[in-house]
């Protein structure tokens, strides 16, 4: 809602307030001021001037060359080149000299325009930010001296005030609703344009109104003017809608337009000759009535609930929404029929919606307009029209009220007020308050308060419990705490789970990444998942903002994916980053997908991105930086398995279409997959233009908090000492060293209490089809120093039982 | 006797400093240290001072020894970690070995400073589907089907009744309707609106919070909320509360902080109002009690949101929101 000062003082007096203060105030009663403008402020150096002679220029035809008068003593006249078609001997305009600046920031300077001197330009509407008019240059009263400044000329000196209205305020979408509240404040009454207002009996009307959807039309009036001469407004009335951005079209539109934001009363004016047996009935389209051309022009399907405005045949508008083309306010209408009217807001809303056609109107009629206040902006637009456009009244109105109601009248508790709100008002200050913005008041400790008809969002005692509070000002309310019984809450364990894996994921290095929580179709082709795959099931919504955000994620790598190619092209390629994350699984139509939380943690580039590339330079990241990640993530949190430790398998089979074939790892308990890791496929980092290998890890967090955890419990430390012995095996290539280390300790000899492998070699010297596995194994005993010769005998009979188990045998030298 | 004991060791002392290989090391033990070295000599000489001298010279002449002797330790020690020139390539202005760490996203780090601040008041945590029910989103907030409030909230729909939520606030319906009042809770999350230019994206974080019990004030909620603010943006920030409308709140509230960027003398972030909204806030609507078959005679409550990644953008000077989910690791390095 726009305003201006000088717009708002012809109600209300505002002497004693600059417009900071002004604006500050409106804010704390809860009409936030978004914008205070000095309006027109580029505008102080131009001033008016006269066209003395108008020449064809010499070298250009569509240009001229002007002698103008700007009221400067010392020179008679200035020579002006001008391109505007409207430009003539005698005219009186404004004119931008050397030095001044358009509102554009365009500085005008003296130049030559094809080899004339212009001492400055002569200005359009356009040009000085006024209005869009851009087809000439201004055509002031021809009896205005030349030199006066333009914007005391046009009174331009104004400052416009934006508010941010809340949906409750329907009241206040109107320059007189501001006033009211500003009268509250400053303890004045307002000065309505309109005092007394006639009655509508409908006496010696010659047109009808019928209501067939009270429950929709609750009030509506009529009135017929005649004589009707439609042309432009008188400059004050454009320049106030120009003020607060609305384009004046013609004297009857812009007073409708006027009325609608003095009173917040929508108006419609109706073409009289148009209206088919002098009728107007307010109801639902008729089952043929399928289309209706509103006044843009444009045709727009009606469904059955639409609630029109039609004559006796058809229908002429869209009630509180938008006229119709056919019987719109022309340039030839002499007769005039005008509307004022009150309707349903949810009807008016679900119509706006529906047709897609907000308006100003609609603005209102859907958040609440006043029936009360019908006549008072019926009348002030009837005095308008006659003085404006010196249109006749003829004959009385007519005014349908089926809606109307006694004011509502409700009960206030003082001490429900200073409960609520933890101060401690008297019933006659509470009372005192409330009459300031003209509610009736009576009663002690339980107030009754009659409300206002323009506040109609005041139904409840709730309602009142508010306007009191922001009456006294919410800063003037005391601070305290509450007193709450004291409780222990339970924590969620997933979400303490997660924190705990951001913890552990930050302490190696990896950056947290959030992604959105829709994406493009195009994902599920990129990551090369099949037909049938699950993921492609994917929640889609309505009305996205793109088709890279039409669905719910069903994984989180492909975002990551992208994240890393955007890194590497901002040249940073060693990437450690991981998310937590929702993915969303399809159940059924119009129900609630399953959400699952997930991490998804990539690698790529050098081992150690920000550990420097003087130490570690050239280490490129592997997928055991990603394995031992993951084997970080279950030990910090002391997870195992359901039965068992929980295993890493290679795996060839149960590969995802996006991994690497031979890269795959599953992360395991019993059956159950919690995860996999692997590297990124060839075709896959191509389909993301990823030329660098990327390893990634894939776990569902949703599996994790059942999971067993391994207990903190002391055990003694050693008292003997330990033994240690290398094994180097020679054993056939393809037996996994991790197997001849997972052999040996399910050997379960008690006095082996560590072993490992710590070296894979082959190569050159190895025998073909061969490698050697280094393991180191400690021995040690809980009862006594272990001495050699029973050492040497339990480690041959491992390394015994290793070589006949996978065919290999002592690696010598 | 005192006399040769200090000489003896102001010239092991030179001997050492001279000696720069192995011989000449091994020639100095031989002659200061060996048994039948000096030092050793010297003190044989013991015995024959005067008896009541005895014990200080004695331990005069240990004093001295162990000094010799652990000179000559580190000259050792020096000599063979390859002497003087591994001190010359040692250059400290190197940087220190580290794998290098990693950070949580900056909306992570500040939702996680929120929320320690609420759970140090007693709140608990709880958190809800991001996808919701029209009800919960908006019927059971007091936000019918055609209410105009439904602007202010660009949803995403999934289906007529399935949406994806424009604010935390389902949490307090769901949890109201489970529970018994006195409840004291936060639900953080991501929320989504269908907007999107420098200041919106359309998925954000929020935390909304409320608290019911008997006899809950709007000086309550004051109380609370500038405790909130006065941890997170340390110290005593200029408050204000001003009026303003959720359908699910009355009184309505949104809360201003002085501005962070020039202290509230006006700047282009906080449009030359000095001011910077940071939530929005209420006592709890008595429609929305009844919904859950509270009697708002008896209980009462107060509700507040905050977007948090203009928590994060004010704390840290971010001016575009957009950058949180580019997941630059230039950005995210910084916090």
């Amino acid at each position: 809602m726009k305003f201006t000062l000088s717009w708002l003082s012809k109600y209300i007096s505002t002497d004693g307030l600059d417009s900071a203060q002004l604006a500050e105030r409106l804010t704390m009663l809860g009409l936030e001021v978004d914008v205070v403008e000095q309006l027109y402020a580029g505008l102080d150096d131009i001033v008016t001037a006269r066209v003395i002679s108008v020449k064809k220029h010499p070298n250009a035809d569509r240009l001229t060359l002007c002698e103008v008068e700007v009221g400067d003593e010392t020179v008679p006249t200035v020579p002006i080149v001008c391109g505007a078609p409207n430009v003539r001997a005698g005219l009186v305009t404004a004119i931008a000299r050397p030095g001044s600046v358009l509102p554009g920031g365009h500085k005008i300077k003296k130049a030559k325009v094809r080899g004339e001197v212009s001492m400055g330009m002569l200005c359009s509407w356009k040009e000085l930010g006024i209005s869009e008019d851009h087809a000439g240059i201004l055509e002031l009263d021809s009896s205005i001296e030349s030199g006066r400044s333009l914007k005391e000329v046009l009174e331009l000196d104004d400052t416009m005030v934006e508010i941010d209205l809340t949906p409750n305020r329907p009241d206040c979408a109107s320059v007189l609703g501001i006033a009211r509240e500003v009268a509250g404040f400053t303890n004045q009454k307002i000065k309505p344009p309109v005092k007394e207002v006639p009655t509508l009996d409908g006496s010696g009307v010659d047109f009808t109104v019928t209501i067939e959807e009270p429950e929709l039309c609750p009030r509506y009036a009529a009135r017929k003017l005649t004589n009707v001469v439609i042309k432009p407004s008188p400059w004050w009335l454009q320049r106030q809608l120009l003020a607060v951005g609305m384009r004046p079209i013609n004297n009857i539109v812009d007073i409708t337009n006027f009325i609608m934001l003095e009173y917040g009363q929508p108006l419609h004016a109706f073409d009289f000759s148009t209206l088919a047996g002098k009728a107007i009935v307010v109801r639902c389209p008729r089952e043929n009535e399928k289309t209706f051309t509103t006044l843009d022009d444009t045709e727009r399907e009606l469904d059955p609930a639409t609630l029109m405005i039609c004559d006796a045949e058809k229908p002429v508008a869209v009630a509180g929404v938008m006229g119709g083309l056919d019987s719109e306010v022309t340039e030839t209408t002499t007769q005039v029929l005008l509307e004022a009217a009150c309707f349903n807001p949810v009807s008016i809303r679900r119509t706006a919606r529906t047709l897609n056609l907000p308006s100003e109107a609609s603005y209102r009629f859907e958040r609440g307009v006043d029936p009360d206040g019908v006549s008072n902006a019926m009348e002030r637009a009837v005095q308008l029209m006659c003085e404006l456009a010196e249109a006749q009244i003829t004959a009385n109105g007519v005014d349908e009220y089926p809606g109307q109601k006694e004011l509502l009248q409700l009960p206030l508790r003082v001490q429900r007020v200073n409960e609520l709100l933890g101060i401690d008002l008297t019933s006659e200050q509470v009372a005192d308050y409330l009459r300031t913005i003209e509610f009736t008041v009576s009663g002690t400790d339980v107030l009754q308060v009659i409300i206002p008809s323009f506040r109609i969002d005041i139904e409840r005692e709730i309602d009142l419990v508010e306007e009191i509070a922001r009456l006294v000002g919410y800063n003037e309310i005391p601070t305290t705490l509450p007193s709450i019984t004291m409780d222990y809450p339970q924590r969620d364990p997933l979400r303490q789970l997660r924190q705990d894996v951001v913890s552990v994921f930050t302490a190696q290095g990896f950056y947290e990444v959030i992604n959105y929580s829709f994406v493009g179709d195009k994902h599920s082709d990129m990551m090369g998942l099949a037909e049938g795959d699950s993921r492609r099931k994917v929640v889609r919504l309505l009305n996205p903002l793109s088709e890279d955000q039409a669905v719910m994620r069903t994984m989180l790598l492909p975002g990551m994916l992208e994240n890393i190619r955007r890194n590497i092209n901002f040249q940073q390629s060693d990437i450690r980053m991981f998310e937590i994350g929702k993915v969303f699984k399809f159940v059924a139509e119009d129900a609630q997908p399953e959400e699952r939380y997930q991490l998804c943690a990539v690698m790529s580039g050098q081992r150690y991105p920000s550990g420097g590339s003087l130490y570690f330079a050239g280490d490129r990241a592997d997928i055991f930086d990603m394995k031992g990640a993951a084997e970080n993530l279950f030990q910090s949190l002391r997870l195992e398995g359901t039965s068992g430790s929980i295993q890493f398998i290679a795996d060839s089979k149960n590969q995802q279409p996006y991994s690497d074939p031979d890269t795959f790892i599953r992360i395991m308990d019993g059956d159950q997959q919690l995860g996999i890791l692997s590297r990124i496929s060839r075709k896959t980092a191509r389909a993301f233009s990823l030329k660098q290998p990327v390893f990634f890890l894939e776990l569902d967090l949703e599996l994790l908090p059942q999971l067993p955890r391994i207990a903190k419990s002391f055990k003694r430390l050693a008292r003997y000492p330990s033994i240690k012995r290398d094994i180097a095996l020679l054993v056939p290539e393809v037996v996994p060293a991790g197997d001849v280390l997972e052999a040996l300790i399910e050997q379960k000899n008690k006095n082996v209490v560590y072993a490992d492998i710590f070296d894979v070699y082959t190569g050159k010297k190895m025998e073909k089809g061969m490698k050697s596995v280094a393991l180191s194994v400690t021995y040690r005993s809980e009862e006594k120093t272990l001495d050699d010769a029973t050492v040497d005998g339990f480690h041959n009979k491992l390394v015994n039982t290793l070589m006949s188990r996978f065919k290999g045998r002592y690696r010598e030298g | 006797m005192e006399n040769s004991l200090q000489q003896l060791k102001a010239e092991a002392e030179e001997a050492l400093c001279r000696i720069s290989d192995k011989a000449g090391l091994e020639a100095f033990r031989v002659k200061y240290l060996g048994r039948k070295g000096l030092l050793s000599s010297t003190m044989k000489q013991l015995g024959s001072v005067a008896k009541e001298d005895r014990p200080r010279l004695g331990q005069l002449a240990n004093t001295i020894k162990k000094g010799v002797e652990d000179l000559f330790a580190d000259s050792k020690e020096k000599l063979e970690s390859g002497g003087g020139a591994v001190a010359a390539d040692m250059d400290l202005s190197l940087a220190g070995r580290t794998i290098g760490f990693g950070k949580c996203h900056p909306i992570t780090q500040v939702m996680e400073e929120i929320c320690a601040v609420f759970e140090g008041m007693g709140f608990a945590v709880a958190e809800g589907p991001d996808i919701e029910t029209d009800y919960y989103n908006f019927e059971a907030l007091n936000i019918p089907k055609h209410h105009p409030a439904r602007d202010m909230h660009d949803t995403f729909y999934v289906s007529d009744s399935i949406l994806l939520r424009t604010h935390t606030s389902p949490m307090q319906a769901r949890i109201m309707e489970d529970r018994d009042p006195p409840l004291r809770y936060i639900a953080p999350g991501k929320v989504y609106r269908c907007d999107s230019d420098i200041t919106h994206t359309p998925m954000f974080h929020q935390v909304e919070g409320f608290l019911v019990d008997r006899k809950v004030s709007f000086a309550d909620l004051k109380g609370v909320l500038t405790a909130f603010t006065q941890r997170m943006f340390e110290g005593d920030l200029p408050l204000r509360f001003r009026p303003s409308f959720f359908p699910f709140t009355e009184p309505s509230a949104e809360v201003d902080i002085a501005c962070v960027i020039c202290s509230g003398k006006g700047c282009r972030v906080c449009k030359r109002t000095g001011w910077l909204e940071i939530l929005g806030a209420g006592l709890i609507d008595p429609e929305v009690m009844t919904m859950v078959g509270y009697d708002p005679d008896e209980f009462s409550g107060f509700a507040f949101g905050l977007g948090v990644e203009r928590i994060a953008m004010l704390k840290y000077g971010i001016d575009d929101i957009r950058l949180y989910y580019e997941n630059d690791l230039r950005f995210l390095e910084q916090f």
